[in-house]
């Protein structure tokens, strides 16, 4: 596990170095697309932060299964698990009307219809993901 | 819904922590449900039941509102 992380955050750093070494050295004309070395940067910091969080905590449990119990009992804790999942319905609920709005405005301003389509999209995906997932609890439950 | 769960761990004189260790949870999921801000699921509420060695009424007290 501590190895992954290991491996996980180096490989970040690398993304991140690649996206920053592209970005600046970057012409007229680059040899690829304009928005690959900001995408690399992004995804670079995301697997970089994610894979040093996992590598620093399995390195504070390492040898110490008391706070290693305590940290499962935290996650697992089913109060825990309810206010998660009450703040995340939360954050949906809020997501829904905000992403609206800014789609609106999009076409309002007349943004590029394809980058329009395509945020409403992946909002729609979301909503349907939703959908899905309550006709599929209303039949295992 | 009210619960005897405190009056229950102080006379047993057992901590918060310790409750919280032996029916795996977090301390503050004990001191939520001893000040009725939170209620159980079913499993913890016979978990805490088997615990005290007690039926789940005697620990859990319902109140039509």
């Amino acid at each position: 596990m501590k190895k992954k992380s290991g491996i996980l955050a180096l490989a970040g750093l690398g993304l991140t170095a690649l996206g920053l070494w592209m970005a600046l050295s970057q012409g007229e004309k680059p040899g690829w697309p304009p928005a690959l070395p900001y995408l690399l940067l992004g995804l670079g910091c995301g697997v970089f932060g994610h894979g040093t969080g996992s590598w620093i905590s399995g390195k504070i449990l390492e040898g110490d299964p008391q706070i290693e119990r305590r940290a499962r009992i935290e996650t697992a804790d089913e109060r825990n698990q309810m206010i998660g999942n009450r703040a995340k319905a939360k954050a949906f609920d809020l997501m829904l009307y905000l992403f609206a709005g800014v789609l609106l405005v999009f076409a309002l301003m007349g943004v590029d219809t394809v980058a329009v389509l395509l945020l409403t999209g992946a909002y729609l995906v979301c909503l349907g993901w939703g959908l899905y997932w309550r006709f599929r609890y209303e039949k295992e439950m | 819904m009210k619960n005897r769960l405190e009056e229950l761990r102080r006379q047993r004189g057992i901590r918060q922590e310790e409750l919280a260790e032996a029916l795996e949870v977090s301390r503050q999921t004990i001191g939520s449900l001893e000040n009725g801000r939170y209620n159980p699921s079913i499993l913890l509420a016979f978990r805490i039941a088997r615990y005290f060695g007690m039926p789940i009424e005697e620990i859990f007290l319902y109140e039509e509102e």
